[in-house]
């Protein structure tokens, strides 16, 4: 019986132990969006993961601050984050999602501005305007 | 301490080698993890933390939950079933739950025996049944803990690649979910099944688990 306890409570742990991570992951994409909002492009890209600024740059051809200020990002305010592992999205009003990774240093945006296509969104990957 | 360890020594032996097992399985296993994850590109997790996870977590749960499904069933389907020649059936002709004399129940109880095994009622039922009960609770939980867990690891994947996550009931209806939970079942009905049939014909001097050496192969229940 002890066992069982023991299993309920880690599962448990391993549940609720995401509840701190969606306030924090809700907390980065609402900062994306207010720089980008104040057409702060240098405080937006510090809330993006290296890979999604490099290849922003390199599709753009011009640096991450001035670029991601002009994405057609779309989505409203933030409706909710779920979290999985060292893996997130952000859902903001409107049918946009972000997606997030922890990396060492927190939270940071992989694909944003991501609107789901035609068939089911659990089988069909999003289209977005910015991701690694 | 020693006559203890040596009376002990079955159950002594197989925690011990368990945990060892475990400990190797989170070891390799956080090492695994990392490498998959620095291939695609993901961040890595701490040994901590990588143990708390649901990565590591269903890993665990799948093989427990069949293995505590298939000591249930095999419990559940030897009071019912049995098999000529094996010693993991009873004897022919004990099908079913047996008579309170051959279960030393009720006004059959030794001075001995448990004592809600001299009781009527609730507590003789529960008790008559607590291996069943506890083998099985412990399955449905490992079992469940792994929809939880697994759910999160895929919806990881989900994430990773841009796409919605699967509630836990979309989960347990998934192909993931249950070529997971399969792909344990089936060797786990192997492996009884082997069991069953390999002990009416082969032997393993010494072994309970066996016939005597010489037993003929027709002797069924026999254990050496």
């Amino acid at each position: 019986m002890r066992l069982v306890i023991a299993v309920v409570a880690v599962v448990a742990f391993v549940g609720c132990g995401a509840s701190g991570d969606r306030a924090e992951t809700e907390a980065v994409v609402g900062r994306f969006y207010d720089a980008v909002s104040r057409q702060d492009g240098e405080a937006a890209c510090a809330e993006l993961a290296e890979a999604t600024v490099e290849a922003l740059e390199s599709q753009s051809g011009q640096s991450c601050r001035s670029v991601v200020t002009r994405l057609d990002l779309g989505g409203g305010p933030v409706a909710g984050a779920q979290v999985a592992a060292t893996s997130a999205r952000v859902e903001l009003r409107g049918g946009v999602s972000a997606f997030l990774d922890r990396e060492p240093d927190g939270w940071r945006i992989t694909a944003v501005g991501c609107r789901p296509q035609d068939g089911p969104p659990t089988e069909r990957p999003m289209e977005c305007e910015a991701e690694a | 301490m020693r006559r203890w360890v040596r009376e002990n020594s079955l159950a002594l032996f197989f925690l011990g080698i368990f945990l060892a097992a475990l400990v190797a399985q989170a070891l390799v296993g956080h090492s695994d993890f990392n490498n998959q994850q620095l291939a695609h590109q993901d961040p890595t997790m701490s040994l901590g933390r990588y143990l708390t996870s649901s990565a590591f977590m269903v890993d665990v749960m799948e093989n427990w939950q069949s293995e505590y499904l298939q000591f249930t069933l095999f419990i559940l389907a030897t009071i019912f079933l049995v098999q000529r020649g094996s010693t993991e059936s009873k004897p022919l002709g004990r099908e079913g739950t047996e008579s309170d004399e051959q279960q030393k129940v009720g006004r059959h109880a030794r001075p001995d025996s448990p004592r809600w095994a001299k009781r009527d009622g609730w507590r003789l039922a529960l008790y008559s049944n607590s291996l069943l009960l506890v083998m099985a609770t412990i399955w449905i939980g490992s079992w469940f803990a792994q929809l939880v867990t697994g759910r999160v690891v895929y919806n990881a994947e989900q994430f990773d690649h841009h796409e919605a996550p699967l509630s836990l009931w979309q989960y347990a209806g998934s192909s993931e979910f249950w070529n997971r939970t399969l792909q344990n079942w089936q060797s786990e009905f192997l492996a009884v099944a082997s069991m069953v049939v390999f002990s009416i014909w082969l032997r393993q001097r010494g072994s309970p688990e066996s016939k005597p050496v010489g037993e003929p192969h027709g002797t069924t229940g026999a254990e050496g």
